[in-house]
């Protein structure tokens, strides 16, 4: 597309300004960033004072078992949620790809809803409903919440990609003699596979650094990271604070670059 | 096509790990909801080694945040540990269980001194667990020897001062200067101290009350109000420098206390752990560990010497008598929030 686009020609001056404009703009958006990671290995207790190296912090962190269990919950919350909102989520886009009318309309505004909602609100709605119907406040309480605020995200992401498909190469599948079953799992799934990892990318992002809804609604056993770090400030913030953040950055780009790969040869195909 | 059925198994993960969640928890159980850093995993370990309970430890960050887990009706916590003025309101609301005496052998081992306090008469709800006091910490080279609520009036330390950013804290200085409670409800009283601190607002370099103690140990202030917990966390990393002072007229003491909910589910398992932190063995080896002072009198000789003796953690008996609860001050408020607010406002 963009080869097509007619280039102007820049002159010297201005693809200056467009360099030193755009260093700054990633200086703003990544430099607390890499205080953040460089200050985890401080020799200091203090955050903003720099006494040498030090690998302690990390060291401490693989000592400290609440905060090991904080990092399990929280992982097993985001897998939980990523799976259950995800599954949902498609099922939801692929309903609504499908139907038509003001039915419809009015499902697709419900769930989106979630997304509109501030999180205080769905926070203490989700709270008084455990406490109507007397379901007691656990992990699983958690996981529950988190399907429910980020089931809309990933329908939304799933729909966007299911817009860009040509419905044909379903009936053409049909006409070829597939059944409704086996058209889905070998034209629509597969085409539609980029869209649904890109839901599962965000969801789990999303479950895994969630604070509002999760204070509400977390139970015995059920401290995720976010929670922790946040009861860690009582007693002052520790470059331990920044250890686990570094870690937890490190992931995060891992698995958004790993699902970069998985998802290049699969959008080439599905791509229009 | 392997997709879908990577896609179906992927799918019927959370109900295997729901399942999982739910199948947890054979043997008896206690769940605790308690302050970060407030319970060493090696004490935890050894409660559930000498017991055969599993402890459940989750930590909140503030009163508040537990108070909303209490009225949800729907948290499964068995104890937990709200500060003096939290249980004022967790007492008359009914979300706290009475207490046992029988079943807590070890409550004879604690101070007196914390015992019966106006929070909690008689103590029906709570028992005192860890305490601790509001002071300045400060930088001995620039501000010498503090020893009065004074420094932080001084002219000399213009630019140089931090004081929290908390309305009672800051009016519990003032008053005490003027050898007033920190409680004060007289108008006249407080309307003296807030000219203290309009005057004072000139010197102060920040109105702060979570870096208080990062900002006293970086330089940035020489003398810093704060809590004693974290100021004697940078402190003891630079005693040369640093140090910490309860002042002479006396501060603000705050006691954290153990109780146990209304809802709890596990109440012989609660009252085991709460006597079991109250050992004298046990309460020492949490002061070494989490180095706050503990209302146990009995784990006194057995806490190391260092920590004994660190003012910032126990300060001198004479000190203490001088220092007060935070109290509600009722229709007073209304009052002491305005005139905090001109102050803030100048």
């Amino acid at each position: 597309m963009s080869g097509r686009a007619r280039r102007r020609p820049r002159s010297g001056a201005a693809r200056l300004l467009l360099a030193a404009h755009s260093a700054l703009l990633y200086l703003f958006l990544y430099a607390p960033i890499a205080v953040l990671a460089v200050f985890s290995f401080n020799a200091s207790r203090q955050t903003a004072a720099w006494e040498g190296a030090t690998l302690d912090w990390y060291r401490r962190l693989s000592a400290d078992g609440l905060l090991g269990r904080a990092l399990g919950n929280s992982l097993l919350v985001a897998a939980i949620a990523t799976a259950a909102a995800t599954a949902l989520g498609t099922a939801a886009a692929l309903g609504m790809a499908r139907g038509g009318g003001r039915a419809r309309r009015l499902t697709w505004g419900l769930l989106l809803l979630p997304v509109v909602l501030p999180e205080v609100v769905l926070g203490a709605a989700l709270l008084s409903f455990f406490g109507a119907i007397g379901l007691r406040l656990s992990l699983s309480t958690v996981a529950i919440a988190h399907v429910v605020f980020s089931v809309s995200y990933a329908a939304v992401v799933v729909a966007a990609r299911l817009a860009g498909l040509d419905p044909a190469l379903e009936e053409a599948a049909a006409d070829l003699g597939a059944g409704p079953w086996e058209a889905f799992r070998r034209v629509t799934l597969p085409l539609a596979l980029p869209g649904i990892l890109a839901a599962a990318l965000l969801v789990f992002t999303l479950s895994i650094d969630d604070y509002v809804i999760t204070s509400f609604v977390a139970g015995v056993g059920s401290t995720t990271l976010p929670l922790h770090v946040y009861s860690m400030l009582k007693v002052g913030v520790t470059p331990e604070v920044n250890a686990v953040s570094t870690l937890l950055l490190a992931g995060t780009v891992t698995l958004i670059a790993a699902a970069q790969v998985l998802l290049r040869p699969g959008s080439a195909k599905g791509s229009p | 096509m392997s997709a879908a059925r990577r896609l179906l198994a992927l799918a019927s993960l959370p109900l295997f790990l729901i399942a999982l969640g739910c199948g947890r928890g054979g043997r008896g159980q206690v769940n605790v909801y308690i302050w970060t850093n407030y319970l060493p995993d090696e004490v935890v370990a050894d409660f559930e080694r000498r017991t055969g309970l599993d402890a459940q430890i989750d930590t909140y960050a503030s009163n508040e945040a537990l108070l909303e887990k209490l009225q949800s009706g729907v948290a499964d916590y068995d104890v937990v540990v709200p500060s003096d003025y939290m249980l004022k309101i967790l007492g008359p609301q009914g979300l706290l269980h009475p207490l046992d005496a029988a079943r807590l052998p070890h409550r004879s081992s604690l101070d007196p001194r914390f015992l019966n306090q106006r929070f909690d008469p008689g103590n029906r709800w709570s028992l005192p667990y860890l305490w601790g006091t509001t002071g300045i910490g400060y930088d001995r080279r620039k501000a010498g020897e503090v020893t009065s609520w004074g420094a932080l009036f001084d002219p000399r330390h213009a630019g140089r001062i931090l004081m929290l950013d908390d309305e009672r804290e800051a009016f519990g200085a003032a008053l005490r200067l003027d050898g007033r409670s920190i409680n004060e409800r007289d108008p006249r009283a407080l309307e003296r101290a807030a000219a203290r601190l309009k005057a004072q607002k000139r010197l102060v370099r920040a109105y702060n009350s979570s870096d208080f103690a990062n900002l006293l140990a970086t330089g940035d202030v020489d003398l810093a109000q704060g809590y004693d917990g974290e100021l004697a966390k940078v402190v003891a990393k630079d005693r040369g420098r640093l140090a910490y002072v309860v002042p002479r007229e006396g501060g603000t003491l705050w006691i954290d206390n153990l109780a146990i909910p209304k809802n709890a589910r596990h109440l012989a398992a609660a009252h085991a752990f709460i006597d079991y932190v109250l050992e004298p063995q046990v309460a020492a080896r949490i002061v070494a560990g989490v180095r706050y002072a503990s209302a146990n009198r009995d784990a006194l000789p057995l806490i190391p010497a260092d920590v004994r003796a660190d003012p910032a953690i126990y300060p001198p008996p004479a000190v203490l008598d001088r220092c007060e609860l935070i109290e509600d001050l009722g229709a007073t408020t209304t009052l002491v929030d305005r005139l905090w607010m001109e102050v803030k406002a100048q």
